[in-house]
């Protein structure tokens, strides 16, 4: 989980990212563009809590998309029924679905083996039929229109470039409550647990709390993108939140690496533009995203960013070794 | 109407005969059951699927469904292209897709250096998408169909029908079941297969290849598989996403009987079927599909381990 | 001197095999009290079942008067019990200090809100988790290693380390489960000089090991159990030469 490259110190890693992502707009101003950088801003958060569930407790959810799912559909409805302000359904949404996880996350996280796999993927279908089924409510398959567009305190969001540097906030925002987790006594016992399991329960971490904790976390990551989302958009369907579209997730997490917080930017950044820039994409996307799974599991498994570090930090030092043999010149 | 992403094509299986607008309340109930009966056998077989690879090797194959489905099509294939009568193309497609089984588990599963629980996951999903993929690549996305083994002419049961594909259907899973019994319990492979999958070490010890019969068992699992798909095809169509269901609900088959157990799978799928076609047709149709993952759920808060698994008190 | 730790009549079986059986073990509070016995013979298993990874069987252990037999291992380690692992179970990518830090779980506060916004409270606490963590370090001659990777330590640090770790969490009672294999005659007697100076610190100590001169010279009592039943307990002179404990270790005349 450690990443070799760059730095030390993540907050100056966080401070230098911050800097770029808000000159970006300076060399991109394509309106299209930028609408492809708030989806990729939105599926970065809904993937930083993903893997940071995968890296840290080994456990896969197979259904969080039922989770952006469901910070969509009730800041939605409450928005498009009622014309609740939008920061008023997601002061609903996430502790609603906070809760929601951790009915999942208690009884699942406390036995070994696949228990959060398969209770997330059921779910998943679950809410998904309800999305379609819960016609008044919801608009069926045909989707919800008529949510408002995002307003908070007055402010309105319209343009693609106000859009950009909103979900570029909550995204920083989010990226940085994750940096303070991981290096704290919480983001300890969690590396903990993954070391050794055994060890860090005598010496008194609550395994089953933790684990619950982050995939509680990790949901209530999902539910704010959600919210993002319906009001980026101002209509959603249930063709979004598919389970598809839960394994698109975890692809994005495999590509960036379990455990990385950089490298789940990547991974959605990548996933995320791919079909967007390569249109003919779209006919072979599942057979190209399941080959990707398992010809990086297989070879790198703990990610294919890692995997690509791992790459050059061997043949940097296969590099330094000839090297160092051939003239004897001890490179610093 | 947009028709939800994932395929629905089981719903076909639980539409009513006309009759039952002319029956009783009685009869229409014995209707739903036999239709649950029929459609939880296939389930069953699904899950038993699930459970020999399970048993041999502790990985949840996800690609499961996309064998039944290989069944079906390579069925089509065998009738169409190679212009077999029915149970020649069948056959041919059984063994076709048991070989497929062991090239998965060669090319995606054996060459795994470090087998976590995740990322066996993580591998069966990919190998579970890629071939539904490659699946619409090569067949496109319309449905084929398979006729019925012995016609469409609906038996009269008690005031109630049934479909005669309904009794290939139970006959046939039935039959393998009794013939995986038989496998495992007598024959030389069989028992090696669940001595390696018990005591590895002990097994290699006594001259087993436990390679060998991991490899027997994906060959086994993908046979079961495609047999599945083949019996439930004239029920309900084939198409490329048939297996994502119908993989699932096998899936919560076997869950909810107890992963692993030869006979709760059984008792599993076939309560499984029942219920949701019970509450599809009393309650609500268009929840159907919901309903074998509210009863996965149940199972997985109340009673991890399924109704016939043993107390596992794996806690952590 | 009170009793800390007993067991009543313990028992735990896998299947036919009677790893332990009705072991009736008391530990004083203060004292360095040594379990000894010929491989296999339950000791590390007496450990799984006190430290509660495995439930006992049947039969009881009762740590300060109440009953830990069914407890999950975070909550008896709450009490005050913690262990080290014969087979080491050290956090390898985390440092040196890290894995102290982490020892210092129980004893330190910080919950996924507090630690998501950085609050005073955590800055504070960060703090003094490590500021304590480093001490322990000095206590235990590793502070040098403090940066170091843990699984990139040599050998027998790796096992001070594994005491230093479980030191963070202020126990009452500190298992240790064969701290000296693989340790050569130095490390093992810098390890039987860290064991005296934890007792002076009111930990007791409850120690599994099979390098008898460790054992005889440090321990204040010692158990000898065979087959899962204890045969003989006393001063370790007494027990050294008891017949029925030569003859475990030594098989019949």
């Amino acid at each position: 989980m450690k990443t070799l490259l760059w730095f030390r110190n993540p907050y100056m890693g966080f401070m230098l990212f911050s800097v770029l992502i808000m000159g970006l707009p300076l060399v991109i101003t394509n309106q299209y563009h930028l609408g492809v950088l708030v989806i990729i801003a939105i599926h970065s958060i809904i993937v930083l809590g993903l893997d940071l569930l995968m890296g840290y407790t080994g456990q896969i959810s197979l259904g969080h998309a039922s989770f952006f799912g469901l910070g969509a559909y009730i800041t939605g409805v409450l928005s498009a029924h009622w014309q609740w302000p939008p920061l008023a359904g997601l002061a609903v949404s996430l502790p609603v679905v906070a809760v929601i996880a951790w009915l999942i996350g208690m009884p699942t996280l406390k036995l070994h083996g696949h228990y959060l796999a398969m209770a997330t993927l059921g779910f998943g279908i679950i809410v998904f039929i309800i999305f379609n089924e819960l016609g008044p409510l919801t608009g069926g398959p045909s989707g919800l229109t008529g949510i408002e567009p995002m307003n908070i305190f007055g402010m309105t969001f319209d343009s693609d470039l106000e859009w950009y540097f909103l979900s570029m906030i909550f995204l920083l925002a989010v990226l940085l409550l994750s940096i303070n987790v991981v290096r704290s006594r919480v983001g300890r016992a969690l590396r903990a647990i993954h070391g050794s399991e055994v060890a860090s329960g005598v010496l008194g971490v609550n395994i089953a709390r933790y684990k619950v904790g982050i995939f509680v976390l990790s949901a209530m990551y999902a539910a704010l993108a959600g919210w993002l989302y319906a009001h980026y958009i101002t209509f959603i369907s249930p063709s979004s939140f598919t389970f598809m579209f839960s394994v698109k997730l975890v692809t994005m997490v495999v590509i960036g690496s379990l455990g990385s917080l950089w490298g789940a930017i990547f991974g959605a950044a990548l996933l995320t533009s791919m079909p967007e820039f390569l249109y003919v994409f779209h006919n072979y996307e599942t057979l190209v995203f399941g080959s990707i799974l398992i010809v990086v599991m297989i070879f790198m498994p703990m990610g294919l960013l890692r995997g690509i570090e791992d790459l050059i930090a061997w043949s940097w030092h296969a590099a330094r070794r000839r090297l160092s043999s051939d003239g004897g010149e001890e490179l610093s | 109407m947009v028709r939800p992403e994932y395929g629905t094509r089981t719903s076909n299986v639980t539409r009513q005969p006309f009759e039952h607008c002319l029956m009783s309340f009685e009869q229409q109930i014995l209707q739903f059951v036999i239709t649950g009966i029929t459609v939880g056998s296939t389930y069953a077989l699904i899950g038993i699927g699930f459970n020999i690879i399970y048993n041999a090797t502790d990985i949840i194959n996800f690609a499961q469904g996309e064998f039944v489905m290989l069944g079906g099509m390579l069925t089509i294939f065998g009738m169409h292209i190679l212009r077999l009568p029915v149970p020649f193309a069948a056959l041919l497609a059984v063994v076709l897709v048991a070989l497929f089984g062991m090239l998965m588990y060669m090319l995606a599963i054996r060459p795994i250096k470090s087998p976590t629980p995740i990322t066996l996951i993580i591998i069966t999903i990919g190998a579970s998408i890629a071939i539904r993929g490659a699946s619409s690549l090569i067949w496109g996305k319309e449905p084929y169909r398979i006729p019925a083994f012995s016609g469409n002419e609906p038996i009269p049961f008690l005031g109630a029908v049934i479909q005669p594909q309904s009794l290939w259907i139970i006959g046939v899973v039935f039959t393998i079941v009794l013939i995986l019994r038989q496998f495992f319990g007598r024959t030389l492979t069989g028992k090696a297969m669940v001595a390696s999958a018990f005591q590895p070490r002990a097994a290699r010890l006594v001259g087993i290849d436990t390679s060998y019969m991991v490899l027997l068992s994906f060959a086994l699992s993908g046979a079961v598989g495609a047999v599945a798909g083949i019996v439930i095809a004239p029920i309900s169509l084939v198409t490329y996403d048939m297996g994502v269901m119908l993989g699932l609900k096998g899936f919560c088959a076997a869950i909810v009987g107890g992963l692993g157990h030869p006979f709760g799978v059984i008792i599993g799928g076939i309560s499984l079927g029942v219920l949701e076609s019970l509450g599809a047709g009393i309650i609500s149709s268009g929840y159907k599909d919901a309903i074998a993952f509210v009863i996965l759920l149940l199972m997985l808060f109340l009673r991890p381990q399924g109704i016939l698994g043993k107390g596992r008190g794996n806690r952590v | 001197m009170t009793t800390l730790l007993e067991t009543r009549s313990m028992s735990r079986y896998f299947g036919g095999v009677q790893a332990i059986h009705e072991l009736d073990l008391v530990v004083q509070s203060g004292v360095i009290h040594s379990v000894i016995g010929p491989n296999g013979a339950g000791k590390t298993t007496l450990f799984n079942v006190v430290s509660g990874i495995l439930p006992p069987t049947s039969g009881d252990v009762l740590f300060d008067g109440t009953l830990i037999s069914e407890l999950a291992p975070h909550r008896i380690a709450a009490k005050g019990v913690t262990r080290t692992f014969q087979n080491l179970q050290l956090f390898s990518d985390m440092t040196v200090l890290e894995n102290v830090m982490v020892g210092m779980h129980l004893n330190s506060k910080g919950g996924f809100f507090a630690s998501a916004f950085k609050l005073p409270s955590v800055w504070k606490e960060e703090h003094r988790i490590r500021s304590v963590s480093m001490d322990i370090l000095e206590f235990t001659g590793l502070e040098k290693y403090a940066s170091t990777v843990a699984g990139s330590l040599p050998f027998g640090r790796q096992r001070v380390l594994e005491i230093a770790r479980a030191l963070g969490a202020e126990p009452r009672l500190l298992m240790l489960d064969e701290p000296a294999a693989g340790l050569n005659n130095r490390e093992t007697s810098d390890l039987s000089e860290l064991i005296g100076r934890i007792r002076d610190r009111d930990i007791t100590i409850l120690l599994v090991e099979h390098d008898m001169d460790l054992v005889m010279s440090i321990s204040d009592l010692v158990t000898v159990i065979d087959q899962g039943r204890k045969i003989a307990e006393g001063d370790p002179d007494v027990v050294r030469n008891d017949k029925n404990v030569l003859k475990a270790y030594l098989g019949e005349e």
